[in-house]
C-alpha cells in the first residue's frame, strides 16, 4: 500500500487549512472600498509580513549569519536578485567556514 | 521589451529592465492578447528563485522519505500545500499514525501570515472574476505573493496581470512539485546545501523584495519595528507567534506614521 489513509487524511487536513488562510484575507476584504489613509497603511503592511517572516534568520546568534545578512543587504542596494542571492550565498558560506 | 534576448542578460538585469520597455504603458489595463507576454516575463523573474527551490525541495523530500512518508505522499504534501514552511514544519512532527490536530494547529500557525498577504492582494484582484480568483490564491505562497506585489509596485498604474502570476506560479510550482518528489525517490542528492549558505537564498529574496517596496526611510519605519519585535518574540515564545506580533507592531507604527503625514 503507496498511500496510507491517516497520512492522506493529514495531508488533506493541512492542504484545507493552508487554503483557508490564503482566501481569508480577500474574503475579508472583498467589496471593501478603503479610504486613502488606509491604503496608505495598506502599502507599508506587505514589508512588515516580508521582514517578520525572516525574522529567524537574523537571531539564529551566529555572527556569521548576521554578517552575511548585512552582505546581502548591502548588495541588494547595488545590484539585482540574482547577483544579490549569489552574494549572500557565497559570503555566508565563506564566513560559516571561516567563523563557524 | 525584447522576450526574445539572451537568457542570462535578461536574469542578470534584473526586472527593472520590463518597465523601461513597452510594458510601461499609461492606460492601465493590461490589454487582451497580452497573455503569454506577461506570462513568459513571470517564468523569467521567477527564475533566480530556483536557486532555493532546487536544493530545499530536495532536502524536503529525503526528510520527508525519512520520517515514513511514502514516495506518492510526498508530492502529495507539497503539491496541496505548497507552502515550504509548514511543509517542512510538519515533516519535523510527522509520526506514525500522524497527529492531525497538531499538524493543523502548526500549519494555521506559520500559514496564517496569508491571511495578511491575501489582504494586501484583494484590493488589486477585484476585477477578475471570483472563481479565477479563488483558483489564484490557492497558488499564492510568499514568493509568488512577493513578486507580484512588488511588480505592482514597480509598475503604478497598472493592473493585476493574471499572465505574470501564472508565469512564476507555474514555473515555481511545478519546480516544487518535481524537486520534493526527487529528494523523496532519490534521497538527497546535494546534501544538507544549507550549511553552505544556500539557506541566505530565501532571506536574500525578501531584502530584494523590499528594496522595490521602498519609499523612503519613514514609511521603512513601521518594517524596523515589525523586525525588532518578531526578533524578540522569536527569542521568547515558541512556535510562529513571532509573525503575527511582528506585523501587529509594524501596523501599530504605520497607523502612527501615517497619521502624521
Amino acid at each position: 500500500m503507496i498511500l496510507h489513509l491517516p497520512a492522506l487524511l493529514a495531508i488533506i487536513v493541512m492542504a484545507l487549512v493552508t487554503y483557508l488562510t490564503r482566501i481569508s484575507g480577500y474574503l475579508l476584504l472583498a467589496g471593501r472600498c478603503l479610504s486613502p489613509r488606509m491604503q496608505a497603511i495598506m502599502d507599508i503592511v506587505p514589508g512588515c509580513v516580508l521582514v517578520a517572516v525572516i525574522a529567524p534568520d537574523f537571531a539564529t546568534g551566529r555572527p556569521a549569519d548576521i554578517l552575511g545578512l548585512f552582505a546581502t543587504i548591502l548588495a541588494a542596494t547595488r545590484f539585482s536578485l540574482l547577483p544579490t542571492m549569489l552574494c549572500g550565498i557565497i559570503t555566508t558560506g565563506l564566513l560559516r567556514a571561516v567563523l563557524g | 521589451m525584447s522576450l526574445s534576448g539572451p537568457f542570462p542578460r535578461l536574469l542578470l538585469t534584473g526586472r527593472h529592465d520590463f518597465t523601461t520597455g513597452t510594458m510601461q504603458t499609461t492606460s492601465p489595463p493590461i490589454r487582451q492578447g497580452t497573455f503569454w507576454p506577461e506570462f513568459l516575463r513571470g517564468m523569467k523573474t521567477s527564475l533566480p528563485l530556483l536557486i532555493a527551490f532546487v536544493p530545499f525541495g530536495l532536502l524536503l523530500g529525503s526528510r520527508a522519505v525519512q520520517k515514513g512518508f511514502s514516495i506518492v505522499e510526498v508530492p502529495l504534501l507539497t503539491g496541496l500545500n505548497f507552502a515550504g514552511g509548514s511543509e517542512f514544519a510538519a515533516v519535523g512532527l510527522w509520526s506514525i499514525p500522524p497527529a492531525i490536530l497538531l499538524l493543523a494547529g502548526v500549519t494555521f500557525l506559520i500559514n496564517s501570515r496569508h491571511i495578511l498577504m491575501g489582504a494586501t492582494l484583494a484590493p488589486h484582484l477585484r476585477h477578475l472574476p471570483r472563481w479565477k480568483i479563488f483558483l489564484l490564491l490557492f497558488f499564492m505562497c510568499d514568493e509568488v505573493w512577493a513578486l507580484t506585489l512588488a511588480d505592482l509596485h514597480d509598475r503604478p498604474g497598472c493592473r493585476f496581470s493574471t499572465g505574470f502570476y501564472g508565469g512564476i506560479t507555474v514555473c515555481l510550482y511545478l519546480c516544487w512539485l518535481i524537486f520534493t518528489f526527487m529528494g523523496g525517490y532519490t534521497g538527497n542528492l546535494l546534501g544538507d546545501m544549507t550549511r553552505y549558505g544556500v539557506d541566505m537564498a530565501f532571506p536574500a529574496v525578501f531584502i530584494m523584495l523590499l528594496k522595490g517596496m521602498w519609499k523612503g526611510a519613514r514609511n521603512a519605519l513601521p518594517w524596523c519595528v515589525s523586525l525588532g519585535v518578531a526578533v524578540l518574540v522569536y527569542h521568547l515564545l515558541p512556535g510562529a507567534w513571532y509573525v503575527p506580533a511582528g506585523t501587529l507592531a509594524g501596523i501599530i507604527t504605520a497607523l502612527l506614521v501615517v497619521r502624521g503625514a
